[in-house]
């Protein structure tokens, strides 16, 4: 036992270590993978938030500046409104252009007085006609118009007159250190003549977006135009490679804007990119914007550190789960395992015993059978001599009568030995029932004359109520083996002028024979054995039996379908009911 | 189509011609101009006297300009001429007057008007000034030609002032009808002024005492 229990318990250690390596597998690999999930979400919900942040940013700079430029537009469609400007044009006098829109766009383009920023940031720097073809009108005197060197003044000219106002940039050759581009503004000038357009002004003003103004935000902004990129806030080196960045970006998109991250040398930075000037007949121009991701990075790498070590400890409140779940839910397991173990010694040893008991039980049928068989044959010969001394003449009267008792012995003893046979027949399971329909009222009323018959000491008062009509299926020679040992033991355990009761009754598919009489009661301790092979009561030791009556009867009631059952035992009366399956179409011979 | 109870307008030209020339010599000439019809839409608002239409100036409802064209004596007295800024218009639309005619500019509104041109047949800027400027701002034209007259402030103001060399013209009716009277007996041409970019002309003979009858075209 205990060296089939050591293996046993060494294959539920190893049972609990897979069960704890497989919970340890699926719950970190679950907390692993919602962690990372989390953590994607986050990052990608910051990420988000950082470029609605910016967006926004960027939309209100977008705001503030929509509004200057169309005021500025607004104001140059004035201007190009003016009567003498029209007239300088339409009415023959293109001497008179520029001089007439000195005084007309003084407070536009005129000195700066230092007023406010927005003042400012509205004045135009210089100014320009374009003649029909779009070249630019050159002017006599530049005093008060703009200075422009002659190599920037070519670019305000545009391939032919625009119907509508059109947004340009340009980078000036001569440029004054801080601010290279300027933002152009070309309204075009219709002839209220000929409804055509003439002539076209180009404004050119500082643009507000490269001013850089805007606050603390770490947004720095530049411009892209004609594929370089003017981005004061950015060291040379890596502003080339946002140069090249950027130009890929906006050969590979062709969209008007577009975002892109860009890794310099520190941080990563998101830019956006929008062009200033859609649709416009001046070359493409962006505006780029650069914010940088170094906070989002901090943060990410941050959030980075605290899943990780929020991981650990989930790992290691995991790693405790497990093994405290895996402990109990190996525990009944292991109960199960030893409880087997035993089981098995249990089953194995009840085998062995089935198998010795199949043996003896085999051993004892044959015994039986050889026995009956070895016995009836003395009986019979016993027998046959003392009926032939009883025959002659010999005896006297005395011994006789002993003789005649004798041979009623051996009727008793061959009764014995039949049913010893039956028994050993019965066990070897080689006793057939021959089913017939049988009906047990004349059976009954033939025994209960014989049991009238015998010469009786206890003076016995028989109450029978049979129906002439019990038809049974079964053999009617085991029937009345039944019935006989059933009467048999009502008579033999009774009392003087006792009572012996026979009712018989159809009850649905039964035929139930109920046999009581007044004998003494069955202790209850009994009553469980009285239904056993060579059982007989305490009270029966002066009454002739050999214990197998009862045991013999109840087999056979069982071989019929039926049952043999003691219904009721206590000071007044014992009660045995047989039941047999009613033959079906009762009442009517087979 | 034409309003037919607009009648002849006189002209202190015309009358100033009429007193210089001996009464007894004297020769007229009439006629009908076929004056463009005036279905088209103007490009402007209906109001504006001056129209541009294919960077053509006309006056609308269209009238006509005749003149004859020769040398006749200087005019004694040249009577002045007036060019009203009234409802933010110029009022007349077409003022024909001849060469060294002092035009004044009273302005009838409300408001600021600033009459200028800058058409070389005159160049002048009267500036700002409102309806109690006194003295009324005028200027002299003395070059034969057409001038246009802008507003600086109202830009879609626009009147014309034909400047002619001559004494004779007259303005026609709405149905191009026209009669130049108290002309010299002689060969000159007749013009037709009709819009910026139209003149038509024509040689004529006049004979003293007569009345000469020439349509147009």
């Amino acid at each position: 036992m205990s060296a089939k229990a050591a293996p046993a318990t060494g294959g539920v250690a190893s049972f609990r270590r897979r069960l704890l390596l497989a919970m340890m597998v699926v719950v970190s690999g679950t907390a692993a993978l919602m962690l990372l999930f989390i953590q994607r979400n986050m990052a990608q919900a910051a990420r988000a938030g950082f470029q609605r942040e910016f967006a926004a940013e960027l939309a209100a700079l977008h705001a503030a500046e929509d509004v200057r430029h169309a005021s500025l537009a607004e104001r140059s469609r004035v201007l190009a409104r003016k009567s003498r400007i029209h007239a300088a044009l339409e009415d023959g006098a293109p001497e008179l252009l520029y001089p007439s829109a000195r005084d007309e766009l003084l407070d536009l383009a005129g000195p700066d007085e230092g007023g406010p920023r927005d003042a400012a940031a509205l004045r135009a720097r210089y100014y320009r006609f374009l003649d029909a073809r779009g070249r630019v009108i050159r002017p006599v005197d530049a005093q008060d118009i703009g200075g422009l060197e002659p190599a920037d003044e070519v670019k305000l000219a545009l391939a032919a007159l625009p119907d509508t106002p059109q947004t340009g940039y340009i980078r000036r050759g001569g440029a004054d250190g801080g601010q290279p581009v300027d933002e152009l503004i070309a309204m075009p000038i219709i002839s209220s003549e000929s409804g055509e357009t003439i002539s076209a002004l180009v404004l050119g003003f500082k643009p507000e977006s490269l001013a850089g103004a805007t606050g603390d935000a770490p947004i720095s902004g530049g411009i892209l135009l004609g594929g370089r990129l003017d981005l004061p806030t950015m060291p040379a080196a890596p502003r080339a490679d946002l140069e090249r960045a950027l130009n890929a970006a906006v050969a590979a998109g062709g969209g008007d804007a577009g975002e892109i991250e860009f890794r310099g040398p520190g941080a990563p930075d998101l830019v956006f990119f929008k062009r200033l000037n859609p649709g416009s007949a001046y070359p493409a121009a962006y505006e780029v914007s650069v914010d940088s991701l170094a906070a989002l990075v901090a943060s990410q790498r941050r959030l980075g550190w605290e899943f990780a070590a929020a991981g650990l400890l989930v790992l290691a409140g995991a790693y405790l789960a497990s093994h405290v779940l895996s402990r109990r839910l190996s525990a009944p397991v292991e109960r199960l395992a030893v409880d087997a173990e035993a089981n098995r010694a249990h089953w194995h040893r009840a085998e062995a015993a089935l198998e010795t008991t199949s043996q003896e039980l085999q051993r004892s049928a044959r015994f039986s059978a050889d026995a009956s068989h070895q016995l009836k044959t003395p009986v019979t010969v016993l027998r046959a001599g003392l009926e032939g001394l009883l025959a002659g003449h010999e005896l006297g009267p005395e011994a006789r009568e002993e003789v005649a008792g004798l041979v009623h012995q051996t009727f008793r003893l061959a009764s014995v030995i039949e049913d010893l046979l039956l028994l050993s027949r019965l066990d070897a399971g080689r006793l057939q029932i021959q089913f017939s329909r049988v009906n047990l009222a004349p059976l009954l009323e033939a025994l209960l004359d014989d049991v009238g018959a015998i010469p009786d000491p206890f003076n016995l008062e028989v109450d029978a109520d049979i129906p002439p009509e019990l038809w049974i299926t079964g053999e009617k020679g085991y029937a009345t083996l039944i019935l006989e040992n059933l009467l048999e033991n009502a008579r033999k355990y009774n009392q003087t002028r006792g009572r012996i009761g026979v009712a018989a009754f159809t009850d649905g598919e039964w035929v139930v024979v109920a046999v009581g009489n007044t004998g003494p009661a069955i202790p209850p301790s009994a009553q469980e054995h009285i239904f056993e092979r060579f059982h007989r009561g305490a009270v029966g030791e002066n009454v002739p039996g050999h214990g197998i009556g009862l045991n013999l009867a109840r087999e056979l009631a069982c071989l019929h379908g039926g049952d043999l059952r003691l219904a009721r035992s206590d000071d007044t009366w014992t009660e045995f009911e047989l039941r047999f399956r009613a033959a079906p179409g009762e009442g009517a011979p087979p | 189509m034409i309003p037919t109870c607009i009648r002849g307008i006189a002209t202190g030209a015309a009358l100033a011609a009429l007193l210089a020339g001996p009464l007894q010599a004297e020769s007229a000439v009439e006629g009908r101009v076929a004056l463009p019809k005036a279905d088209h839409a103007p490009v402007l608002n209906q109001r504006y006297s001056i129209v541009a239409h294919n960077g053509v100036l006309s006056p609308y409802p269209p009238l006509a300009v005749v003149y004859l064209e020769g040398s006749f004596p200087p005019p004694a007295v040249r009577p002045d001429a007036q060019m009203v800024q009234r409802d933010l218009n110029f009022f007349p639309a077409l003022l024909p007057v001849m060469v060294g005619t002092r035009v004044a500019f009273p302005n009838e509104d409300d408001t600021y008007h600033n009459v200028f041109s800058y058409s070389p047949a005159k160049r002048f800027d009267l500036g700002r000034y409102r309806a109690d400027e006194k003295p009324v701002p005028t200027e002299v034209f003395d070059v034969a030609g057409m001038v246009t007259l802008r507003c600086d402030i109202h830009e879609h103001m626009r009147a014309i002032i034909l400047v002619l060399a001559t004494p004779h013209f007259v303005l026609s009716d709405a149905a191009g009808a026209y009669r130049l009277a108290g002309l010299p007996a002689g060969r000159y041409v007749l013009r037709v002024w009709l819009d910026s970019k139209t003149t038509l002309e024509r040689a004529v003979e006049l004979r003293p005492g007569e009345t000469l009858h020439a349509d147009f075209p």
